[in-house]
């Protein structure tokens, strides 16, 4: 009795948070969902995406019982296994990640609450109606005011609180448990980013509502060095536009340069298309070693820790501005201004500043005064070539090189002369400076690397937000159909074999007519690369949700728009209400909703938490292969795994064989195979004859191209009937089914996993 | 015995169950032949490395040919394969074939059964050793063993860091010539 007490008063706590009297739609059966709530559904996507653990290290250290081997049948002190260590570190790093992405979103919130109130109304223009897709669907909040959004924010980090508490020692004992609760991380994540986003369109007034957002200048050569430069490094804006009002109200914009690496330059263009994007964090080193920032202004996340040791060796004042990344630097944010310029600019002495109007006063003036007093003169060709004299190839740099190349073979050509090598070489720099820190002779790589850089200016879109209520209209049925072929979302770090990878992958989906949509460091890579006319993809591609169309959605935090869009189709398209509702959501997107997630070259631990909640909402993620090292994959085993699903409109469970979607998180080894996995995991079972037919013509000839002719080994899987079989491989591919005794079968009308599994979600739920 | 250090630092082993470290040539090829089913999965790195005249993919080959040991072409080594001629006992990318090596019940690229051994060669360091580690904490039913020019730590039988191309060149040629010898 006491117990049905305690659950009807949580019920109706969550009630009243979520405003359940406003019947806006009704309320579904998840609102604020807690660790057991979708623990079922993560069960039955886990029977069939099983975890893959690669252990990064065979050892557990965590606690004083350590170290503890878990090779073999070994378990630790505590008991646990190697399989459930490797997930309790998933679970940790998407924790870490749904932290970053939650505690910028509550930072920003209490910043922008702070300056407007907290009744400041929520409007992302005529074509937004569904503002918020994941606090609706999770929370069950219609947000109508900044103030809402607290309410999102704070349930998340209740969560948080809750997961991060299973990972003490000797408490959870199961792998798969670990598995939900970081797929529970990754939703919470997704609702993070939502929140922060959201807050910034609103409070900062970003763009929204609209496609055609202004191209911004890119690269370094972009950033005009004659002026004081202050260059903001990480992802959090609330210092960046305080630093341009600054410079507006003091008519001082036209006389300072401001410019971006990572997010926080992302932030910044869509406040202000004057500011420049320097580039994607792995030329964040590399552009700090250069010394053309008179100023740099630190905020959060993806900041490199070394930055007051750096900042000195190139000369550049610095200023940590926000609490989370503060380097022991002395706190003056209570100081006088005039002494805190004078200590920077005579005794070169860095601040953290956390007042933000005083951090942008003293930057504008320290800028403008030490700016005159430094050289800011990029490395000749000369004087690179003597540096690079002393090189003996002894190796110790490529053996320290993350992405495994060896850059004392192009600093040796530099030597006699030959540049080809090392600017080849400059492309697969993931700009860690290891091979620098490493060099027994103490040779500067990174200076002798400038005359490889190119000097080359580029365009990046300007994020622009949410994708709009319109364009899901539209698209809505030719995706779902399949007839536009997918919806590729390039997103994540730079930690890529090949930095040119990313151009390449648009420009071949972009080109075959799929919904290419960037975010991050992703889309400020995607936009360095010119084709033959001198176009980047931005300029190549149009800016709208729609086959064909290049969508720049805007920083790490905006990734929640892509989802959100997913979730948009199920519920503006299909109808499908979504309040609270997260399963039906989940089920539609992964059977209906031919999207899915590149994230090449992610680092961080955001990334395994954004990648994480796409695959709890039933989108694939495809990884680079450095991805191996985050521990955890989710793979099926095509041809004996479980690809029953209900068909909801027959009642009956269907044994479809089809792997559609084949894998939730995948990692490829090469480009070339990412372009055939590409389409592939765009397949679905709901697409029509036509839309399966498109989709396997891409899947074909991209096999045909990267693969070497032939057809791809497990196409009978993919054919459901002859009118499935692309029209121009119809002669080759009706051979091969022959040849191997392919039958057909029928599609399934209404697929679903409802009805598969324990869950209090009828069938009925899913029939729009 | 010293811990052998991988030549890619990032390998670094943080566990106490590393690799085998073999120099000889005759060796390796007793562990291949004493196999009963062998597996060579071939990566991309094989495309883009020679040792002299020779893609290392033709030393593969030859390895494959010699032993008789059916093959697993990755990524977009199959294209190449074509090229020359030889056409693959199997497809999967690298983490497909770890998943169903995994399975002690999977019946392996032959239908006859799960393989003992698996030799990996062409997977670039970082992602090998990473797979080596899933199978050796997921697999105890099988054997690994590599053939690239570094020291793989998650394997049961490695070569060492070769300095030089000549000397690994040289093991492979041995190496080729001692399976031969046995066949």
């Amino acid at each position: 009795m006491a117990q049905v007490k305690e659950i009807t008063r949580k019920l109706e706590e969550i009630r009243e948070k979520i405003k359940a009297e406003i019947a806006w739609e009704p309320v579904g059966p998840t609102p604020m969902p807690e660790i057991p709530d979708l623990r079922n559904w993560d069960m039955r996507l886990l029977k069939t995406y099983a975890p893959f653990y690669a252990p990064f290290c065979d050892l557990c250290c965590f606690c004083t019982y350590g170290k503890c081997d878990l090779t073999e049948t070994r378990r630790g002190g505590c008991g646990i296994d190697i399989a459930t260590q490797q997930a309790r570190w998933v679970l940790l790093t998407c924790l870490m990640g749904c932290s970053a992405h939650s505690a910028h979103a509550g930072h920003i919130l209490e910043f922008l609450i702070d300056k407007h109130g907290p009744d400041k109304k929520i409007d992302l223009g005529g074509s937004i109606s569904i503002e918020a897709p994941h606090i609706r669907t999770v929370v069950g909040l219609k947000p109508e005011t900044l103030g809402d959004l607290s309410k999102a924010i704070e349930y998340v980090y209740k969560e948080i609180t809750h997961l991060l508490d299973s990972t003490n020692m000797g408490q959870e004992g199961s792998y798969l448990d670990y598995e939900s609760k970081a797929l529970h991380a990754g939703m919470l994540d997704h609702v993070g980013m939502e929140v922060a986003d959201i807050a910034q369109i609103v409070g900062f007034n970003y763009p929204t509502s609209v496609a055609d957002t202004p191209l911004i200048d890119l690269g370094w050569a972009a950033v005009d060095k004659s002026k004081p430069v202050i260059l903001f490094v990480g992802h959090n804006p609330a210092t960046s536009t305080v630093v341009i009002d600054y410079l507006r109200e003091n008519n001082l914009y036209d006389q300072v340069e401001v410019c971006g690496v990572c997010c926080t330059a992302l932030e910044t263009s869509r406040y202000s298309d004057r500011a420049k994007v320097v580039g994607p964090f792995s030329r964040q080193l590399f552009f700090i070693r250069s010394g053309i920032a008179d100023v740099i202004m630190t905020d959060e996340q993806c900041v490199r820790t070394d930055m007051p040791i750096e900042a000195s060796k190139a000369g550049s004042a610095l200023i940590a501005t926000l609490d989370k990344a503060m380097y022991g630097l002395e706190d003056a944010s209570e100081m006088d201004t005039a002494e805190i310029v004078r200590q920077m600019v005579e005794d070169k002495k860095h601040f953290a500043i956390l007042d933000s109007r005083k951090a942008a006063e003293v930057a504008a003036k320290v800028a403008i005064e030490i700016a005159p007093q430094r050289r800011k003169e990029w490395l000749t060709e000369a004087e690179a070539k003597e540096l690079a004299t002393k090189c003996n190839v002894c190796g110790m740099c490529e053996q320290v090189c993350p992405n495994l190349f060896n850059i004392g073979a192009g600093i040796a050509e530099v030597a006699k002369g030959n540049f080809d090598l090392i600017r080849e070489q400059f492309n697969l720099c993931i700009g860690c400076g290891k091979c620098e820190a490493e060099c027994p002779r103490k040779i500067p790589i990174f200076k002798i690397m400038q005359t490889a850089a190119s000097m080359e200016k580029w365009k990046v879109r300007a994020g622009r937000g949410p994708i709009m209520d319109t364009e899901i209209r539209t698209v809505g049925a030719p995706i779902t159909l399949g007839t536009i072929p997918g919806v590729v979302a390039l997103v994540g770090c730079t930690n890529y074999p090949d930095i040119r990878d990313i151009a390449e992958m648009v420009d071949e989906f972009a080109r075959r007519k799929y919904i290419v949509v960037v975010s991050g460091c992703t889309s400020m890579v995607a936009g360095m690369w010119k084709d033959a006319d001198g176009k980047t993809v931005y300029e190549k591609y149009p800016p709208a949700f729609d086959m064909g169309g290049v969508v720049n959605v805007g920083s790490c935090v905006a990734n929640s728009h892509i989802t959100g869009a997913a979730i948009k189709i199920a519920n503006i398209f299909a109808a499908l209400p979504l309040r609270a509702n997260y399963e039906v959501m989940a089920d539609y997107v992964l059977n209906r909703v031919g999207a899915v997630g590149v994230a090449w070259g992610v680092y961080s631990q955001k990334a395994a938490a954004i990648g994480t909640g796409c695959n709890r909402l039933g989108i694939p993620v495809i990884l680079g292969p450095h991805s191996s090292k985050y521990r955890r994959l989710y793979l099926s085993r095509k041809e004996e795994d479980d690809w029953r699903v209900m068909d909801a409109r027959k009642r009956e469970i269907v044994d479809t064989g089809e792997p559609s979607p084949e894998h939730l998180a995948y990692v490829c080894e090469t480009k070339e195979k990412a372009m055939v996995m590409i389409p592939k995991l765009c397949i679905r079972k709901n697409d029509t004859p036509q839309g399966r037919a498109i989709k396997l013509n891409h899947y074909i000839s991209l096999h045909k191209k990267y693969m070497g002719g032939g057809l791809p080994e497990d196409i009978h899987l993919f054919v459901r009937r002859d009118p499935d079989i692309p029209l121009v491989y119809k002669k080759e591919v009706r051979e091969y089914l022959q040849k191997i005794g392919w039958k057909p079968r029928e599609p399934v009308g209404l697929p679903t996993l409802i009805g598969t599994y324990p869950s209090k979600v009828p069938v009925d739920a899913v029939i729009h | 015995m010293s811990a052998v250090i991988p030549y890619h630092r990032v390998n670094v082993l943080t566990g106490i169950k590393s690799a085998r470290l073999i120099e000889d040539a005759q060796e390796y090829a007793g562990l291949i032949q004493k196999a009963k089913r062998p597996l060579l999965v071939l990566g991309p790195l094989l495309l883009k490395h020679s040792l002299g005249d020779k893609l290392v993919l033709e030393y593969a080959l030859e390895i494959a040919k010699a032993a008789n040991i059916p093959t697993c072409a990755t990524a977009q080594v199959r294209a190449k394969m074509g090229e020359l001629g030889v056409t693959p006992d199997s497809f999967y990318d690298v983490v497909e074939i770890i998943n169903a090596l995994k399975d002690p019940n999977w019946q392996g690229v032959k239908k006859e059964g799960n393989h003992d051994l698996v030799i990996f060669f062409g997977i670039r360091s970082d992602l090998g050793e990473q797979g080596l580690s899933v199978l050796k904490h997921f697999a105890p039913h099988l054997k690994t063993m590599t053939l690239c020019k570094y020291y793989f730590p998650n394997a049961n039988y490695s070569l060492p860091n070769f300095r030089k191309d000549e000397q690994w060149k040289a093991f492979l040629e041995s190496l080729i010539d001692n399976l031969k010898k046995g066949a």
